[in-house]
C-alpha cells in the first residue's frame, strides 16, 4: 500500500467518518488538542526558564523536573492522540499542507533537542543541579526548545488557515459582508471554521 | 449590531482585516499566553493539592508563578481585544464568546482573591489555608474553569454547536 492509498484508507476509516459526520466531535477534539499543547508548552517553558536562570532559580533542576515532566508527557500524549484524530478526518489535505509538514519536522527537532540534552548537560547534572543557570549546552537546549515550541504553535495555527474542511457540516465563519450584504448576490468564499 | 458595524469600519479593524497574516499571528500569540496561564494555574493548584512543589511554601509557589500568570493574562486581554476589533461579528455574535467571558471573569476573580488573601495572611495562615477543604476544592474548580475557557475559546469558531443558542446569523 502506497502513501496515497494509506491516506485514503485513513480518511475512510470508521473513526474518521464518525468525526466528520458529527457536529461536535471535531470542535471538541480540537479543543482538547489546544488544552494538551498549551500544557506541553507551559510545562516545558518552566524547565527551559529554569535552565536559563530566569525563573525558579533557587530550586534544584531535578526537583522541578520531577514536578512537571510527567505532566508534560501526559499532555503530549493527549496532544498526539487528538492530533491523530484530526489528521485522519482529512489526511490527504493535511499530508500535503506545507505548514503541517513543517510542524512535523519541528516536532522531530524538538525530540532531537531532548536527546541532545540527555547526552550533554544532563550527564553532569550532579554538578549544576543547584546552580542558578545550567551550563552552556543546557542553556542552548532551552533556547532551542522555546523557539521550537512557539514555532510549533504558530505553524499549527497556520494549518487551520490554509486547509479547507469541505466535509464539515456548517460554514460558521461569520464575516461582515454576510451580515451587511453590500448588495444582493453571493457573499464570501466557502472557508472552513478556524 | 450597529456597534459591530462601526467597530468593523474602524481603522484598526480594517488594518487587521487587510493583512491575512495578522489574525493567525494574534491567535498564535494568544495561544502561547494561554500556555503560560494554564501551566501557572496548574502548578499553583498542584501545590495547593499537595501533588507538587512540597519543598516550597505556598507563598513561594505563588511568588514564582503569580507574576507570570498576571502578565500572561494581560497579553491575553490585549490579543483578545485585537481579535474582537479585527473580527467583531465572529466574536461578539458568538454564544461561546460571551460564556467564555463570564468564566474568564470568574477565573480572574478567583486568582486575584487568592493571591490577595495569601499575601495578606502571610505565613501564619499558610498551613491552615492549604489543608482547608474549601481551598482544595477551589483549586480543582479553578482548573476546570480554565479547561472550559480553552474549550469555549476554540468553540467560537464553531458556534453552531450550540444549536438554537448560537448567536451566529443563520445561513
Amino acid at each position: 500500500m502506497g502513501i496515497p492509498e494509506l491516506l485514503a484508507a485513513l480518511e475512510a476509516s470508521s473513526p474518521a467518518v464518525r468525526i466528520r459526520d458529527s457536529l461536535y466531535l471535531f470542535p471538541l477534539i480540537e479543543s482538547f488538542h489546544v488544552i494538551g499543547l498549551t500544557m506541553v508548552f507551559g510545562t516545558t517553558a518552566i524547565l527551559d526558564l529554569r535552565l536559563l536562570g530566569i525563573a525558579s532559580t533557587r530550586r534544584p533542576f531535578t526537583r522541578i523536573a520531577s514536578d512537571s515532566l510527567k505532566w508534560t508527557w501526559a499532555a503530549f500524549a493527549l496532544t498526539v492522540a487528538t492530533g491523530l484524530l484530526m489528521f485522519i478526518t482529512n489526511a490527504g489535505v493535511y499530508y500535503h499542507n506545507f505548514f503541517f509538514r513543517s510542524k512535523m519536522a519541528m516536532l522531530a527537532l524538538a525530540g532531537l533537542n531532548v536527546l541532545i540534552f540527555d547526552r550533554t548537560a544532563l550527564r553532569s547534572i550532579h554538578r549544576w543541579d543547584k546552580d542558578a543557570t545550567a551550563p552552556l549546552a543546557g542553556r542552548a537546549v532551552a533556547v532551542v526548545s522555546l523557539v521550537i515550541w512557539i514555532g510549533i504553535i504558530f505553524l499549527g495555527r497556520w494549518i487551520g488557515f490554509t486547509t479547507t474542511q469541505t466535509d464539515l457540516k456548517t460554514d460558521t465563519d461569520v464575516n461582515i459582508e454576510q451580515l451587511f450584504p453590500p448588495a444582493a448576490g453571493d457573499s464570501g468564499g466557502a472557508k472552513g471554521p478556524r | 449590531m450597529q456597534f459591530i458595524e462601526w467597530l468593523s469600519r474602524t481603522p484598526l479593524s480594517l488594518a487587521i482585516q487587510t493583512h491575512p497574516a495578522v489574525v493567525p499571528t494574534i491567535q498564535s500569540v494568544h495561544i502561547v499566553a494561554i500556555g503560560v496561564v494554564v501551566a501557572s494555574v496548574f502548578m499553583i493548584d498542584l501545590r495547593v493539592l499537595g501533588w507538587a512543589g512540597r519543598d516550597q511554601t505556598l507563598l513561594e509557589t505563588v511568588g514564582r508563578f503569580g507574576p507570570w500568570l498576571s502578565w500572561a493574562l494581560g497579553v491575553l486581554l490585549v490579543t483578545g481585544a485585537l481579535m474582537v476589533i479585527g473580527e467583531p461579528a465572529r466574536e461578539l455574535l458568538s454564544f461561546s464568546f460571551w460564556l467564555k467571558m463570564c468564566l474568564v471573569a470568574i477565573g480572574t476573580l478567583i486568582a486575584a482573591a487568592f493571591q490577595i488573601t495569601l499575601r495578606r495572611n502571610e505565613r501564619r495562615w499558610e498551613d491552615s489555608l492549604v489543608t482547608r477543604r474549601t481551598t482544595k476544592s477551589l483549586a480543582i474548580a479553578t482548573l476546570l474553569i480554565w479547561v472550559c475557557i480553552i474549550i469555549l475559546g476554540r468553540l467560537i469558531a464553531y458556534d453552531h454547536v450550540w444549536g438554537a443558542w448560537s448567536l451566529a446569523p443563520k445561513a
